[in-house]
């Protein structure tokens, strides 16, 4: 794992990188990245995996340019044009997965594939998403997994002060870029024609954050798009079930995106 | 000393059986709850005890904002101010505080209090709040960014009321091409801004900024909380900005209640200020603190010092021994208070003495006791009584 801090439009932004191969920017979702998921490990066994901590999460800085997740698309094409990475397989979770689909229908040039892991970005009206930021923090838990592992996640934040800083960093810095609306941008949906690579979905079957229906709207949307969905697996399958989240990534790039 | 009456205005019928189906008294409690005949009857009665406040002598009448909850049935306080406008003639009308910054026009606030002040022939106090945590629920604004937005609505409504207009405002979150609002307001250059809040360094550091010095009104808190941010006002004056802090620009808000007796006075306010703070104030830190809401600093103190008022069941003595609450007889109240000057020096006091199901009997006893035993010598307190900064040293 080698971290890096690169100064991208004013702000100093800080980034992991691990393995080797074909690139992969992998854009974390609300929670933020501990630096401890094991589903990015396994991924790095294939690709060189790219995950930065988008500004104001993590250890990035606060940007005074990039307010929202228009703005974070801008900055992460931007990004991919800093590294030179010519063709980057991108892979989204929850917010990242939002911001990922606001890049892709802005311009896929540098794009290879799309993977979508429990996004958030669109919004289908009856379909209810239970809210992350209004539950106390043992609701939240059950919210974010399956399978009671919910607990033990959280109190790996709690190893150090400075993780445990992070930790409400990430909250604050999530709640800037998706609290109104709440996780979405109710124009998206208008635009998703645009995507033109090979798209795949992945999500936890209990998810309640974004429910699986948004797995359903999105690839009714998306030309192409196939999904998989993971068994016992609530909103984060990269920390949930890392080795099914790794394997629907990697079978899918090898397959629909060689 | 200025000494007001402050009224939240609650929803007293509340059926407090909710606690068991429901985990706030805000944001998630059905609106079923509510019965607008009831509201009908306690809109009418509390307009009355904020009358009878006006005629006792007291120097103003505060009402204040808060958002789909069984707390305070004043999302505009606006409307209030203007009721009372009418029906009071020399007390102050102090709003406390409007959260301009929960408005996308925030300009709409800006021509109501110019409004008020020029109906009262300027009796209106503006308090500029950014509303607790739960109104960013209700109101869908984004709490992480609510500091700046909180400041650039305050920089929009002062420039409103105080530049001929009309003029562009080029914000960043408030673009206007034509500002010029009618009518202005009747004092010049604008009605005294006061920044009430329950610690906010942030708050407090630009409350106190030589450009405005607005006066920190403290609510809600242990006392030596309430000492620790007072002086904190008074430190940052001194140390940050170079110039002393006048006792003018301190305030602190506190529920009162006397009785005949102490003991009487303790059994009288028992169950209800009790359902103030376990019920009607019955709301989880996610609610209150919505991630973005605090810095990281005033997060952190914020976990240590705030769990002390709404994350603990309080019975009627320990809000009395933390000093959250003055609770006694007249000679009781009046010592504790010439006391707490002593140490603190704030020249305004905001009494809240109607609080949750306080009914209209002790309600009107409570404001007339004050008036007649409490209020003459509290009013009288000057900065000569003022001792200094020593509680610091005692906590």
């Amino acid at each position: 794992m080698r971290d890096s801090v690169i100064d991208l439009r004013g702000c100093k932004l800080h980034l992991q990188r691990a393995g080797q191969g074909e690139p992969l920017l992998f854009l974390h979702g609300a929670q933020g990245l501990s630096g401890s998921e094991p589903g990015l490990e396994a991924l790095a066994l294939d690709f060189d995996v790219i995950t930065p901590d988008h500004p104001g999460f993590g250890r990035s800085e606060v940007s005074d340019i990039v307010d929202d997740v228009a703005d974070l698309a801008l900055f992460y094409l931007d990004l991919i044009e800093a590294l030179d990475l010519k063709k980057v397989h991108l892979v989204g979770q929850c917010i990242g997965g939002w911001v990922a689909l606001e890049m892709a229908i802005r311009n896929t040039a540098r794009i290879k594939s799309l993977v979508l892991v429990g996004s958030a970005g669109l919004r289908i009206k009856g379909a209810p998403r239970a809210d992350m930021f209004v539950c106390a923090e043992d609701d939240l838990m059950k919210l974010l997994f399956a399978n009671g592992g919910g607990m033990a996640w959280l109190k790996s934040w709690r190893a150090t002060p400075e993780l445990e800083d992070i930790y409400d960093r990430n909250r604050a810095a999530a709640a800037k870029y998706s609290w109104s609306p709440r996780l979405c941008n109710p124009k998206l949906e208008h635009w998703l024609h645009r995507i033109d690579v090979p798209t795949h979905i992945v999500w936890g079957a209990q998810d309640r954050v974004i429910p699986p229906a948004y797995a359903a709207a999105l690839k009714d949307k998306i030309k192409g798009a196939s999904v998989a969905t993971l068994a016992d697996c609530a909103h984060l399958p990269h920390i949930e079930q890392p080795q099914a989240f790794a394997a629907a990534v990697t079978q899918f790039i090898r397959s629909a995106a060689r | 000393m200025k000494v007001f009456a402050f009224h939240l205005m609650p929803y007293a019928y509340l059926d407090m059986s909710y606690t068991q189906k429901h985990r706030a008294a805000w944001v998630v409690l059905p609106n079923t709850y509510f019965d607008p005949k009831k509201g009908h009857e306690l809109y009418n009665r509390y307009l009355d005890e904020l009358e009878l406040v006006a005629e006792l002598g007291y120097d103003g009448i505060s009402v204040n904002e808060h958002h789909q909850n069984a707390y305070g049935l004043m999302p505009s306080p606006v409307v209030m101010a203007a009721a009372l406008s009418r029906r009071t003639k020399n007390a102050k009308i102090a709003i406390l505080g409007n959260a301009f910054c929960l408005r996308e026009h925030p300009l709409t606030l800006a021509e109501e209090h110019a409004m008020i002040d020029c109906i009262t022939g300027g009796r209106l106090i503006s308090g500029m709040v950014r509303g607790i945590g739960a109104e960013y629920y209700s109101m869908g604004v984004n709490p992480a960014i609510s500091h700046a937005r909180f400041q650039e609505a305050h920089d929009l409504v002062v420039q409103a009321w105080t530049k001929p207009g009309p003029f562009a405002f080029e914000g960043k979150f408030y673009h206007f091409e034509y500002v010029n609002v009618w009518p202005r307001p009747y004092q010049q250059p604008h009605p005294p801004i006061w920044a009430p809040s329950t610690g906010s360094t942030e708050t407090i550091e630009w409350a106190a900024h030589p450009s405005r010095r607005y006066v920190y009104l403290q609510a809600y808190s242990p006392i030596t909380s309430v000492a620790r941010y007072l002086n904190y006002y008074r430190e940052c004056a001194q140390k940050m900005y170079g110039y002393t802090a006048s006792s003018d620009q301190i305030g602190w808000s506190t529920p009162v209640y006397v009785a005949e007796t102490d003991q009487k006075a303790r059994e009288e306010a028992k169950p209800h200020i009790e359902c103030l703070f376990n019920k009607l104030l019955r709301l989880p830190f996610e609610m209150i603190f919505p991630p973005g809401y605090l810095s990281m600093k005033s997060l952190k103190n914020m976990r240590s010092h705030k769990r002390s008022v709404s994350g603990q069941e309080h019975t009627v003595d320990t809000l009395i021994e933390q000093g959250i609450m003055l609770c006694g007889s007249p000679d009781t109240v009046r010592k504790q208070l010439t006391d707490t000057h002593r140490m603190l020096g704030f020249q305004n006091l905001l009494c809240l003495l109607q609080f949750a199901t306080l009914p209209r009997d002790l309600t009107e006893k409570n404001i007339r006791l004050f008036a007649r035993e409490v209020l003459p010598a509290v009013q009288a307190l000057t900065d000569k009584e003022y001792a200094g900064m020593t509680v610091r040293a005692a906590e």
